[in-house]
């Protein structure tokens, strides 16, 4: 186990980040097509960024590609492992992360215990305990409210709360579900920093926003969706400077 | 229509000659489900149609028999005038069995109605004047011009006709007004309450419905047994009851009454091996709530889906008609009146400490197409909730024509003029399209239910008032073809559409739609554009919730725009979509603005 | 102030078996928002079960028990089993199907041990204590010291062990339970199948105190759902509060009004769900229905 500078402990392997693979994925609600056999590739290490404005499917991919929405076509392989047949809740053992729109931390339980529960597929003991020390590291904020409600938690607070638990369980792939929403212009800059932070310890990031600027900075490559489909895809560097994604989003 | 007349004839014949070929026993027996029938009759518009959960309705039949037998055998009253006081007597337990109703929902509700159930019992064992454990006994045979009732083969003619009239008033309810409210109710109260059902009210009518078919066939059963002991009353009994009309299917009354009488009969036969048949019918309730909640009456329909495969209703037969705009109203009322028809004065709301909505003001003109935008959690749709009733603000105002409307019920707000679509789409699934709009074209308040007890023949004809104007305002907005369809089975595009219409059924001067373009195409939108544009030039205001902005752009007049709960900016299109603040609330950062091409007149749509 | 104490104490004992009970319905609305209608044939089963080993099969009491809350464990797990997919879809229909369970439960206890029951000797036959001239049976203390040891284990579950934080965090949040690897399902199955085993120790224990019969499920259910609410519908130490509280309110009942003590408990009960829907501990941790 070696301890790189970010602070969070990798597995014995060279890199902690994993390839995910997505092979035209689609998801149909009820008669309504949300995403529309979209391609895309996060490698190893990297961080990419899904864009766009509401409706565009970003918050459907996402789900489709943890299970909790039917996928009603595509592939999806992580690494090597097709995930195609893993249940919801198996996802976090293969090491997939999930912090979902609207953090959804288990608000009647204490803040420790909500980190606990992060690492719920691993035995609670020593380990659990060093990535509880690590979470605190990157979040000293949490630390010091570890026994408070988390529901009593302002939402900026919330948002680190629900990064940590998905962090807990030590993922290769963390996928977030627009973590700046509801929250202010500093507190989206600390999210910013937890990001480029997580990208340095070599975690594979998939980064869905609908703030494209924190998406530009956090990630190194976007892609726009639109309607359930990608509209454009490029590097972040190209794209922030693109008049297209504003006509996208403000329709004009 | 010839087809079910006939049946019904047939039926009617058939059921006149059944105890010719009966022994007395057999007789005993039908007079017996008969009276069960009625009681799953009233369990099924409780349960079924209103969606109230009624664990009561054995204590409903108890008061009923137990009043008769009481003031018959004790207070020397004749058997008619002791009936009609058990049923008053019925309906009084059916208002108090309905105040929780008012409160709890649910398993509360469950529980509650169970508890009265069994407080009844209780009192029934004990108390000296219901005769206590062993019940009361002798009560007399109810007289009818000379006919001997102590006969069940005649008993049988006066259940029988006592029944036909109560299923047909059943079925005469849950075909008009008022059972389509509780329908609609059942399916969502919060829609229901948004088109003008008031839904405490309604509820309460539910149970005093359920309380009158159960004291009904208390009286029956005491006329028939002569004898009321507290064994029948007991929840094993109200439990089967509850079987009945589950396995029997408890949307359908049709389907409550053959799942009374099925079971009766099985039970009936089966008597040897009683253990066994609850055995079988605890297994049957299981079994149906799991794999056919809509029991034995849904089978039919479930028949007809399997057949087609689950094909798309919008089949070949079945497509969207072009919208036919409505006439534009009259010049003097386009004048703008001085007063707004909404305001909003500071509007706040906190939710547990989270400020969703910040001091928000906005003044709304007649005749305006007002968009109201701003990223996601920005608290849009929290505003409208505040607006058409559903939350209530924890600060600030808001007037309606003038008038402070703060705090009222949505469907106060509903016949103040006030109407709105949903986010997530609110149609009511169990009915047709057809009846979500005849809920919503309904404008007569609660209190008018009393032309179902003394005057239905206003209801007829008020029900056809209904169908005429359902039917003209699906062709107006070119659902013609689908009026008969579940919307559920229906395209997103036309359920959105179905919504609108069922928003306009109510005639309203502001109307709210909460993200109508969601889901929709390139076409569908522009649709939705004309749609809009015409409903405002028919002298309604239009306020709405979008993100997609082109929508926005080409269609609102004036837009605000909100950003964690307060408003950034208001103006018009193009002076919105250059506020640097606007565009740094939506896409992080203003300097994209500046990297990026300035806005030219043809961008500026 | 004799009978007070006496009454008081009858109370007690008995408010500990409505506890029990309370637990076990707090527990699965807790975890899972659901009432259980067939909760208290679950009571009867295990007092069947306990009792016949303990009679019939001869087995110390405390291993009749133990054999009688595994028995009904099995129950819940396969009442959650048949149910689960109804869970979060539609809850009046999987009330009914609890209620459809509770029927097919009463049939199966009569066809294996007879519709008239039986009475269960005191395991412990010891002199009742006589403190300040009340007559205090030591079994009713061992069933208080068992609620409260059944409470407080209850507690620890919930408060300190990975699976009692899982039920608690499934019961709030599906999704994110889901994304942390809690495979929701299973979790309600183990608190169905706690639920079971809490009613079947209230069974077990209050065969000596009452009469085993069919339907002593019925009496005890509903007093003890009245419990759990009275004390607040998921909060555990509430159940315990509803529970002796409502012990000792039939029990002074009982003395005051004799048959009429259900009707008055019940009165008592529906007046307070009316000005307080949320009972004395008020916890909502399920926001459901």
């Amino acid at each position: 186990m070696t301890r790189s500078a970010g602070g969070i402990t990798q597995e014995s392997s060279p890199s902690a980040g994993v390839t995910l693979t997505v092979e035209s994925l689609s998801v149909h609600y009820g008669g309504v097509c949300a995403v529309s056999s979209i391609s895309f590739v996060v490698g190893q290490g990297q961080a990419v960024g899904i864009i766009g404005a509401n409706g565009a499917g970003k918050t459907s991919t996402l789900k489709a590609l943890m299970g909790l929405v039917p996928r009603s076509g595509g592939r999806i392989r992580l690494g090597t492992h097709d995930l195609n047949k893993v249940a919801p809740h198996e996802m976090v053992r293969h090491g997939v992360g999930y912090v979902p729109e609207g953090r959804h931390v288990f608000a009647g339980l204490p803040v420790e215990k909500n980190l606990l529960l992060g690492a719920y597929a691993r035995a609670w003991g020593k380990e659990t305990d060093q990535a509880l020390a690590e979470v605190y590291e990157l979040f000293p904020v949490l630390g010091e409210m570890r026994g408070r409600l988390s529901g009593a938690l302002s939402g900026g607070q919330q948002q680190m709360l629900a990064i940590g638990r998905a962090l807990m369980a030590r993922p290769r792939l963390l996928l977030l579900d627009e973590p700046s929403m509801g929250l202010g212009p500093k507190l989206v800059d600390d999210i910013l920093r937890v990001l480029l932070r997580l990208r340095q310890d070599g975690l594979s990031l998939l980064l869905v926003e609908q703030n494209a600027k924190l998406a530009f900075e956090a990630t190194s490559d976007c892609l726009v969706m639109e309607n359930g489909k990608v509209a454009m895809t490029g590097p972040a560097a190209e794209l922030r400077h693109d008049t297209r994604v504003r006509r996208i989003y403000l329709g004009l | 229509m010839r087809y079910r007349v006939g049946a019904l004839a047939l039926l009617a014949v058939a059921a006149w000659v059944l105890p010719y070929r009966l022994d007395l026993y057999a007789v005993h027996v039908v007079d017996v489900a008969i009276v069960f029938a009625l009681l799953a009759v009233g369990l099924g518009l409780a349960m079924g149609i209103a969606g109230q959960i009624n664990l009561a309705q054995i204590a409903f039949f108890g008061v009923g028999a137990y009043t008769t037998a009481i003031l018959t055998t004790r207070a020397g009253l004749g058997f008619w005038p002791a009936a009609a006081v058990a049923i008053v007597a019925a309906s009084l337990t059916g208002l108090l069995v309905g105040l929780p109703a008012l409160r709890v929902q649910s398993h509360y509700l469950g529980i509650v109605t169970l508890g009265l159930a069994l407080a009844f019992v209780n009192w029934i064992t004990n108390a000296a004047v219901a005769g206590g454990a062993e019940g009361i006994s002798a009560v007399p045979v109810p007289p009818l011009f000379g006919i001997d009732l102590a006969s069940e083969y005649l008993y049988y003619y006066l259940e029988l006709i006592a029944f036909a009239v109560a299923l047909a008033f059943g079925l005469f309810v849950v075909r008009t007004p008022l059972g389509r409210r509780m329908r609609a109710m059942r399916d969502d109260p919060l829609a229901a309450a948004a088109v003008g059902a008031e839904v405490p009210l309604l509820r309460m009518t539910a149970f005093v419905l359920a309380s009158v078919y159960g004291g009904l066939a208390g009286i029956l059963y005491a006329g028939l047994i002569r004898y009321v002991a507290p064994e029948t009353f007991s929840i094993a009994n109200m439990f089967l009851l509850l079987a009945m009309v589950i396995i029997g299917g408890r949307r359908s009354l049709v389907g409550c009454v053959v799942g009374a009488l099925g079971l009766s009969l099985i039970r009936e036969a089966l008597a040897d091996f009683a253990t066994f048949a609850q055995l079988a019918y605890g297994i049957v309730v299981v079994l149906t709530v799991v794999f056919a909640p809509t029991g034995l009456a849904g089978i039919p329909a479930r028949v007809r889906d399997a057949l087609r495969h689950h094909r798309r209703y919008a089949a070949e037969s079945a497509t969207l008609q072009p919208f036919q705009p409505f006439d534009p109203a009259p010049e003097a009322s386009t004048v703008r009146p001085a007063v707004p028809v909404l305001e909003i004065r500071n509007l706040s709301k906190r939710f547990r400490g989270l400020k969703a909505l910040d001091n928000v003001s906005l003044i709304v003109a007649a005749g305006d197409i007002r968009g109201i935008v701003g990223p996601n959690g920005s608290g849009k749709t929290t505003l409208f909730n505040v607006v058409s009733g559903l939350y209530k603000a924890t600060g600030g105002q808001v007037l309606l024509d003038g008038e402070v409307v703060s705090g009222t019920r949505p469907y106060r707000l509903s016949r103040l003029g006030v109407a709105r679509t949903f986010q997530n789409l609110r149609l009511f699934g169990n009915l047709t399209v057809h009846e979500n709009l005849l809920v919503a074209l309904d404008r007569t308040p609660t209190r008018s239910i009393w032309r179902y007890a003394l005057w239905q023949v206003g209801v007829w004809r008020h029900d056809h008032e209904l169908r005429r104007q359902a039917d003209e305002l699906a062709a107006r907005f070119g659902l013609e073809n689908f009026v008969e369809a579940p919307p559920g089975a229906l395209p997103y595009g036309i359920q959105r559409r179905i919504e609108i219409a069922r928003a306009m059924a109510s005639s309203p001067r502001l109307l709210l739609l909460d993200e109508p373009a969601a889901g929709l195409n390139g076409e569908e939108v522009r649709q939705l554009a004309e749609i809009v544009r015409s409903i405002r030039d028919s002298g309604v205001t239009v306020v709405l919730i979008e993100h997609n902005m082109g929508l926005v752009m080409s269609l609102c007049e004036r837009i605000t725009v909100l950003a964690s709960g307060a408003v950034i900016a208001e103006g018009t299109p193009a002076e919105v979509a250059g506020t640097p603040a606007v565009i740094e609330a939506y896409l992080g950062d203003s300097a994209i603005v500046d990297a990026a091409e300035p806005i030219t007149s043809e961008s500026a749509g | 102030m004799q009978v007070f104490f006496q009454t008081l104490v009858g109370g007690l004992s008995l408010g500990a078996i409505y506890a029990l009970v309370a637990m076990g319905f707090s527990l699965v609305y807790r975890t899972m928002g659901l009432v259980n209608f067939a909760h208290a044939d679950v009571v009867t089963i295990g007092a069947y079960v306990a009792s016949t080993f303990y009679l019939s099969a001869r087995l110390p009491f405390v291993l009749a028990m133990a054999v009688a809350i595994v028995v009904t464990g099995c129950i819940g797990v396969v009442i959650e089993r048949v149910l689960r997919p109804l869970e979060n879809k539609d809850f009046d229909l999987m009330l009914i199907g609890t209620i459809g369970f509770g029927i097919v439960l009463q049939a199966l206890a009569i066809m294996v041990w007879g519709a008239t029951g039986h009475a269960v000797p005191s395991p412990i036959r010891t002199v009742p204590l006589e403190v300040f001239g009340v007559h205090i049976r030591t079994y009713d203390l061992v069933v208080l010291a068992v609620a409260g040891a059944a409470m407080l284990a209850l507690v620890q579950f919930l408060q300190r062990t990975k699976r009692g934080a899982a039920m608690q965090a499934v019961a709030m949040d599906h999704e994110a339970a889901t994304a942390v690897g809690i495979h929701v399902g299973r979790s309600n199955a183990i608190g169905f199948s706690i639920g079971a085993g809490l009613a079947a120790l209230a069974g077990g224990l209050a065969g000596p105190l009452l009469y085993v019969s069919p339907t002593m499920g019925a009496s005890l259910g509903i007093k003890g759902f009245a419990a759990a609410i009275l004390g607040g519908f998921g909060s555990i130490p509430g159940a315990i509060i509803g529970g002796l509280a409502i012990g000792v309110l039939d029990a002074f009942a009982a003395g005051r009004f004799q048959g009429y003590s259900e009707l008055v408990t019940f009165l008592v009960f529906t007046a307070i769900i009316m000005i307080r829907p949320t009972g004395v501990f008020g916890e909502k941790t399920v926001n459901r229905a």
